[in-house]
């Protein structure tokens, strides 16, 4: 078992049941072959930064989960059949997955998104360009 | 021989050395931007004085995030 994440864009407008069909045939690719899913994430319909097959938006899907080498095979052939699919850019995150590392990978992801709602809580504040002129203020 | 030794010194460390919170993420497109030109290129790390290490990440990291369009190859602003 191995550590992945999938991340793939579909097309905007599909209609919440095809996008779910996709997502749950996608998710089950997974799970059959043994592998456990650890984060599904919907970020949306966002824009692109180039069009992909005219399309000029598109439905992002970001997938985290354990599984064996051949379950990334598989989902790519599907995805390279499917034409409601535009791109998809699987990683692989780590070599060995057991049991407890999913529970602790859980674990971070909740963390993380329990973080990140209180960040996006305070007001946002351009961190880079507030240093670059701290930087050239004690230049001089 | 002092006025080049300043201009030496005056060279940044690198932020991802310093600050370990800060991750490099290909989904974090908001924090990559800060590392593109508007036309999309990848800034060289004698501006910003990013490490080798950081540096290749943050490359690796911003060509994910140009395969997947959430930042663009080139031209993101008009003629």
């Amino acid at each position: 078992m191995r550590h992945y994440e999938t991340t793939y864009i579909l097309r905007p407008n599909l209609g919440e049941e095809q996008l779910t069909e996709i997502i749950d045939r996608t998710n089950a690719i997974v799970t059959n072959d043994g592998g456990s899913i650890i984060c599904l994430d919907r970020w949306g319909v966002k824009r692109l930064a180039y069009e992909i097959n005219k399309e000029s938006q598109g439905y992002y899907v970001y997938l985290n989960y354990a599984a064996p080498g051949s379950t990334v095979n598989e989902i790519e052939r599907i995805f390279k059949i499917d034409d409601k699919v535009l791109r998809f850019l699987t990683i692989k995150l780590g070599d060995a997955m057991n049991a407890e590392a999913i529970e602790a990978e859980k674990q971070r992801i909740a963390e993380k998104a329990a973080a990140s709602v209180a960040q996006s809580e305070d007001a946002e504040v351009d961190e880079f360009d507030s240093e670059t002129l701290e930087d050239e203020s004690t230049e001089d | 021989m002092s006025q080049p030794k300043k201009v030496f010194s005056r060279r940044r460390v690198c932020r991802f050395c310093t600050e370990k919170d800060v991750t490099i993420d290909y989904k974090d497109s908001k924090s990559l931007r800060n590392f593109v030109t508007e036309r999309g290129k990848i800034i060289p790390r004698r501006i910003y004085g990013t490490c080798a290490k950081h540096q290749r990440q943050l490359t690796e990291a911003v060509k994910r995030a140009r395969q997947l369009a959430l930042l663009p190859y080139m031209g993101a602003t008009q003629f």
